[in-house]
């Protein structure tokens, strides 16, 4: 890994260059985070059904051709599980904070294999027509021959293991690239091909200078990053940045039938991703441990209660546990979780609830603040 | 994380350390390749390759989209967005309008399944020319051939059927696949317009409430889904609306976040007990005994909607104690009607005849207490109101305690429900599917769910009542085949006029428009339409007959065989005799079968159907889209039209009431042809053929005549295409004031949705609905019962708990009870249960080649860990799946959601469905091992709204709760 780099034996000359390198590289890496405004997404999990509308919105507009046919950009998965890539949340990467949040420091963590994301399977179609009956199994095959063994959803509606039935449990987790304020592989970016957009904090792959070293697909803690095997170069969500342009909202977000997503830029005040953000706090960003700070949020499942030997609800603990929930969402979740609890009691009491109400999305055009145009007659 | 960021002058004054620090690992990133390092000073404009982006967000042409599919509710509506010749995707239209102010709008409806129909156009299981069986049926051997050649296969066989063992032995089978008005209704006109059988979807798939019929004399009846937001208790019960209600979930979530509380019943923690404010894990069919313990409850804490019992159920009508039978008029007086009952008046404490014209009451009817009436005969008898016999029998078999032996749910949960649902009275909603009703005693399940609405008086509210079906809001289709046969003066005839309608005022001056109207339509089936239930065709042609005679697979409450059973509702009295087509001496000869997969969705297709009645039929042939299973187990495939390949609109539903276009996106590939020009075709050439053998006017058994000359016009309703029929029906509906004043096709060209103005006053299944369309308020169903007081349409004319028939009292279930499931199958430990799988509609996606990749692309099944650690089954093994009927391979997921077995209860296998069966080795489905049993009650009829008329009061495979054992393959 990186180490065997390091560990060369420098001249001084080498070493003064490449400290200057150094330096001139954080430099550049900090103009290209530079933002004006950043846009943001929170998805409310507590309406996410799992269906992969989202998916099929993104497969359709943006990866059916050019190499870009395995990749999902957006995924949704059962949680707890083991997800798209394969073990994404054990892959490493993220940032080491240095000198008391002065520096960040990509960590270079696994780079997941096509397999891993699920890869692009054949089907056998002609043959199953073509056989007689009984004999031939429509199937699917991975472009190496082998028989798949994992996919983008492979282990939808599992969830936990080690758990008895009844107190099972299991939320569904959908994922974009997060377009980071510091995003590792912006950093751990050679050639400096990815940027934060000024205008409105996207992040994305400069295809045009990206030569496919695929660091970013190792340092991005979320691998939500691929790797085009055609064109050589990395591609990711591009938070649908032609849609956001003529003022439509992204593909995953508009077309999202549970009405989960709301996208707004995160400084607009009177917006519902302020709102639940900054002004209530209830939905956090996914793993905040790895200090890239997201600009995707998360309103936390809750769940309904577990029951005890006897089959009795027993109220003494969530049904999904408190740690895993804070494992994913940090401590704040536990505050989140109360204020969720405590506004909807209030509701059922037959009270007005600010935050009820943003939840609620009663309509659909408000929940993408200046994003309301249709895409039909936006181009 | 902190706000800290630093500026480009404040790097500068960092130290060398830290750069150093920095080499570590970020010049190990730089890979050491000075060259690329170098290069990072040069000028680069970075927005410079962005239009790579912003050049593929573009397209030719836009146009309308919907699916043509029986999803349900389905009706999303869709731009389909066309570039060089080829549909390149599709996004949801987003322009429903805001209809209740208080409740969420509706966009964007829409699945992930909608989205993935330009895949699926494109997919390479597409039939795209005339295809003909070359080899053995099922050899997979085909040969493409001429439209010209088709057509004239196809109706050679028809004739040669016709003529040699009559009309009726042509086989008509539509399905939910193909859902489109205008091209499906061209499939039904043709093969009316030749006299053929046509197979009832219902009793073919199952998709009946039966118990919810039973109890309202119709299951008919739905709200718009906006109605759930102004649910209070929202009863998730047999249904997976997390994959089956896509679109309309928003409304769920969005009533938790209004106040309202979720509480989903499952054995399983189903992906619908998710997003639920409680999940009751329930011992596997063990619904009834929960209805009723919670209903124990609300009686005896004597929290019950007294009034909506008295005044719109049957509770309060006299049993007499010594036959268990209603009271009835010929009782008292010697004479009368048979269904006249009666009431106790409390305050002259004497029988009163119970209205049957409408539900306003006419005293103060005693639900409770034992009385003695004087006969006419002389004789004294005790009689007691049905609620006072219930009522002493759920205290004695049903308190929560005892519920909670049979259900396995706790008694306090039990409790708990009982006063939820009585702190949501008015505005308890229960979310049922079709899960239950292909339990083998999912009517008793149903009918307690049809208690707890009566109990709180949450029917006829908003955000009330049960979800049954109902599809006939664009009565233009109707109307149009009534004026083809009739005139327009017909369709706008008053019913009250009509000569045959006037014959049942006068038999019945307290009839009701609802129930003349089913009346007439059960005539016009019997007469004209030639729909029957399967069941007779099974039973005579097919070895159904052996399964279903297999009594240790059937609940032990049957007292007789079921060949008598049989006998005695066919022969003895009659009760389903027109319907048995082909009779039992004709041998039945062609079969089509258009958007559906019989062989797929057949319940033990393998044994029940294939080894007879398959090798029976001398013709097979459908019209398709892609290759499924049973398109390949035919002799003519033939090529039809996709959803954004032509003109229709999807049946509406009230449950999104408006009617929705799909339009030309791109020509249908190939030589394919859209349905209504196949089928022109084929009228086209009988009529030809006719000629030729100079056969153009036969008889059918029914005493239908038939007369070919007139089979085009009849097929085509003297139009050229399906645009100007589609135009015609939309014409139709606004005269008849359902859709706006002035609607055409051009309206629905230019706005891809039209909202429905009123429920259709010449199609029975509308008029089911009983309630008027509001324009800024979800359609609440019934209200013409619980406002108007207009009486149900059942035996009784009230919502009805009681059902006095002699099979029912001889089966015990007069009243709703708990029976265990049968074991179905044999003596094995686990259950296998199923639903609609999320990532297809029936099969119709499930062979997609992108979706596929959303889950695992192969046929897979749910069991529980422990259960399959004890048979030394891992996480992905292939088992075997058998019990005494069939077996099957499927691969593993193992998940603790789903129900574990223990020393008394079976354990749970989930398969959900609909895979082709050519995704499983040997071709043998899930389905294979369901032997497809029916409960004998269904064959029941004589009794006022048991009887049968088109999708309506049918008989019913049973695929759930079967048993099975589980190996490793």
């Amino acid at each position: 890994m990186a180490e065997v780099e390091a560990n060369k034996q420098l001249s001084p000359e080498e070493k003064k260059r490449q400290e200057e390198l150094a330096q001139q590289t954080v430099a550049i890496k900090d103009e290209l985070r530079k933002t004006k405004r950043q846009l943001a997404m929170v998805l409310d999990l507590n309406k996410c059904i799992g269906c992969q509308l989202c998916s099929m919105a993104c497969k359709n507009t943006w990866t059916k051709k050019e190499g870009r046919e395995y990749m999902w950009w957006n995924t949704v998965n059962t949680m707890p599980g083991k997800g798209t890539p394969k073990d994404f949340e054990k892959s490493g990467g993220g940032y080491k904070v240095l000198f008391e949040g002065k520096v960040r420091e990509p960590i270079r963590g696994n780079l997941p294999t096509r397999k891993e994301f699920g890869d692009f399977w054949k089907f056998n179609h002609e043959e199953v027509i073509n056989s007689k009956f009984g004999t031939s199994v429509l199937k699917a095959t991975n472009p190496d021959g082998t028989a798949p063994e994992w996919s983008m959803n492979w282990d939808e509606d599992q969830g936990a293991v080690g758990i008895k039935y009844p107190n099972s449990f299991f939320f569904y987790l959908p994922r974009i690239c997060n377009h980071c304020t510091y995003p590792p592989c912006l950093d751990a970016c050679p050639r400096h091909a990815i940027y934060k957009r000024e205008e409105d904090g996207i992040v994305l792959i400069d295809q045009n200078r990206c030569k496919g070293y695929r660091f970013c697909l190792e340092s991005c803690p979320y691998k939500k990053i691929y790797f085009n095997f055609e064109k050589l170069t990395s591609q990711k969500c591009i938070f649908c940045y032609p849609r956001i342009e003529k003022g439509v909202p992204n593909a995953c977000a508009r077309q999202c039938t549970g009405r989960v997503r709301f996208v707004d830029y995160v400084d607009n005040e009177q917006g519902p991703v302020y709102q639940l953000v900054k002004k209530w706090k209830v939905a956090l960003p996914l793993f905040p441990k790895f200090g890239t700070e997201p600009n995707v949020f998360y309103v936390p499942p809750l769940a309904p209660p577990r029951l005890d030997e006897t089959g009795k609800v027993d109220l003494s603990k969530p049904r999904i546990p408190l740690k895993y929930m804070v494992d994913l969402f940090g401590p704040e979740v536990e505050q989140s979780f109360k204020l969720l609890q405590q506004e909807m009691e209030r509701a059922r009491d037959g009270e007005k609830s600010e935050l009820m109400e943003i939840l609620m999305a009663k309509r659909w055009k408000k929940m993408f603040g200046p994003f309301d145009k249709d895409p039909e007659t936006a181009v | 994380m902190t706000d800290f960021r630093f500026t480009r002058r404040q790097f500068l004054k960092v130290t060398g350390v830290t750069t150093l620090a920095l080499s570590l690992d970020s010049l190990g990133f730089l890979g050491g390749t000075a060259q690329a390092t170098e290069k990072v000073f040069q000028k680069w404009e970075y927005k410079g390759w962005e239009s790579l982006h912003r050049d593929e967000w573009k397209w030719d042409k836009v146009t309308y989209g919907t699916h043509l599919v029986d999803c349900y509710p389905g009706n999303c509506l869709w731009r389909v967005y066309t570039k060089d010749g080829v549909v390149w995707r599709e996004e949801q239209a987003g322009k429903y309008p805001i209809i209740d102010p208080g409740s969420p709008d509706w966009n964007p409806r829409g699945c992930q399944k909608g989205c993935s129909y330009s895949n699926m156009m494109y997919n390479p299981d597409r039939v795209k020319y005339p295809m003909k069986r070359v080899g053995e049926r099922g050899e997979g051997k085909w040969k493409r051939i001429t439209w010209d050649e088709a057509i004239d296969e196809v109706c050679a066989h028809l004739m040669d059927a016709i003529q040699t063992e009559g009309p009726e032995t042509v086989i008509f089978e539509p399905g939910p696949g193909n859902g489109g008005w205008i091209h499906l209704m061209a499939g039904f006109r043709f093969f009316s317009g030749i006299g053929a059988t046509e197979l009832d979807v219902n009793s073919t798939i199952g998709d009946f409430n039966k118990g919810v019929y039973e109890t309202f004399g119709k299951f008919q009846f739905c709200d718009s889904v906006d109605g759930w937001f102004f649910g209070k208790l929202i009863l998730i019960w047999h249904m997976n609306p997390i994959y089956t209600r896509i679109p309309d979930c928003h409304f769920i979530s969005a009533a938790r976040y209004n106040g309202a509380e979720v509480v989903t019943i499952a054995p399983d923690f189903s992906p619908s007990a998710v997003h639920a404010d409680e999940w009751i894990p329930i011992e596997t069919g063990g619904d009834a005994a929960l209805g009723l313990g919670v209903g124990q409850v609300l009686i005896a804490e004597d929290t019950y909607d007294k009034a909506f019992v008295k005044e719109q159920t049957d509770f309060p009508l006299l049993i007499r104690s010594d036959t268990k039978k209603f009271l009835r008029e010929p009782d008292m007086t010697g004479a009368g009607r048979e269904d006249q009952m009666y009431f106790w008046d409390t305050a002259t404490n004497a029988p009163v005849k119970a209205p049957r014209g409408t539900l306003t009451l006419p005293c103060d009817p005693a639900l409770e207490g034992k009385f003695t009436v004087t006969l006419k005969n002389g004789q004294q008898v005790e009689v007691r109101p049905g609620f006072d016999i219930f009522k002493e029998m759920i205290n004695r078999d049903y308190t929560p305690e005892k519920a909670s032996k049979i259900c396995g749910v706790h008694p306090e949960t039990i409790v708990r429900l009982a006063h939820r649902a009585w702190k949501a009275r008015g505005h308890v909603q229960v979310l049922v599917g079709w899960n239950s009703a292909k339990y083998y005693h999912g009517d008793l399940m149903e009918r307690t769910m049809c208690l707890l609405l009566a109990l709180t008086g949450s029917v006829g509210n908003k955000g009330s009542g049960i979800r049954g079906w109902n599809e006939s809001l664009f009565d233009g289709a109707t109307a149009l085949m009534i004026r083809e046969r009739e005139g327009l003066a017909t369709v706008r005839q008053v019913l009250s006029m009509r000569g045959d309608a006037k014959d049942m005022r006068e038999a019945d001056p307290e009839i009701t428009d609802e129930i003349v109207q089913r009346e007439l339509e059960r005539e016009a089936n019997k007469k004209r339409m030639g729909m029957v239930p399967p069941a007779f065709l099974y039973y005579y042609h097919s070895n159904y007959k052996q399964t279903w005679e297999n009594k240790a697979w059937h609940c032990p409450t049957m007292k007789r065989t079921f060949a008598e059973y049989m006998n005695e509702a066919v022969d003895e009295k009659g009760w389903w005799k027109p319907y048995v087509r082909p009779a039992r001496d004709q041998n039945p000869q062609v079969y089509c079968f258009l958007g559906t997969s019989p062989a797929r969705k057949n319940r033990g297709w393998w044994k029940n159907i294939y080894p007879e009645l398959w090798k029976k039929y001398k013709f097979i042939f459908t019209v398709e889209t892609r290759w499924s299973t049973t398109a390949l187990m035919a002799d003519m495939v033939l090529p039809g039209a996709g959803f954004y390949e032509k003109t229709d609109t999807r049946f509406p539903t009230p449950h999104v009431p408006w009617v929705t276009l799909t339009e030309q996106a791109v020509p249908p590939p190939a030589e394919a042809l859209d349905e209504w020009e196949v089928f022109r075709r084929l009228a086209e050439r009988m009529k030809k053929l006719g000629e030729e053998r100079k056969f153009m006017k036969y008889t059918g058994r029914n005493e239908t005549e038939i007369d070919l000359s007139v089979l085009v016009k009849h097929q085509t309703l003297n139009r050229t295409n399906a645009d100007d029929t589609l135009d015609d029906a939309l014409q139709l509906s606004a005269q008849l004031g359902t859709l706006p004043e002035g609607t055409t096709i051009k309206d629905l060209r230019k706005e891809g949705i039209i909202r429905f103005t009123n429920i259709s006053k010449i199609d029975i299944i509308g008029k089911h609905l009983a309630t008027d369309i509001k324009p800024d308020e979800p359609i609440v169903p019934l209200t013409y019962h619980t406002a108007k007081k207009i009486p149900y349409p059942t035996y009784n004319r009230r919502i009805s708990f009681y059902i006095d028939h002699d099979w029912f009292l001889e089966a015990g279930e007069g009243f709703p009870v708990h029976k265990d499931n049968p074991k179905m199958g044999g003596n094995y430990p686990l259950l296998m249960t199923s639903g609609h799988q999320r990532w297809s509609v029936h099969s119709i996606w499930i062979t997609d080649d992108v979706l596929a990749r959303t889950h695992q692309g192969r046929p897979f099944m749910f069991m529980n860990p422990e259960d399959a650690e004890k048979r030394g089954i891992k996480e992905g093994d292939l088992v075997r799946v058998h019990n005494d009927f069939d077996d099957f391979k499927i691969h593993v997921k193992l998940t603790a959601a789903a129900r574990s077995q223990d020393e008394t209860r079976p354990g749970q296998i989930i398969i959900y469905h609909a895979w082709e069966p050519y995704q499983f080795e040997g071709w043998k489905s899930y389905d294979t091992a369901i032997p497809g049993m029916i409960k004998w009650l269904d064959l029941a009829a004589g009794y006022g709204h048991l009887n049968y008329y088109r999708w309506n009061w049918c008989i019913q495979p049973i695929d759930r709760a079967v048993s099975v054992e589980v190996e490793k393959a």
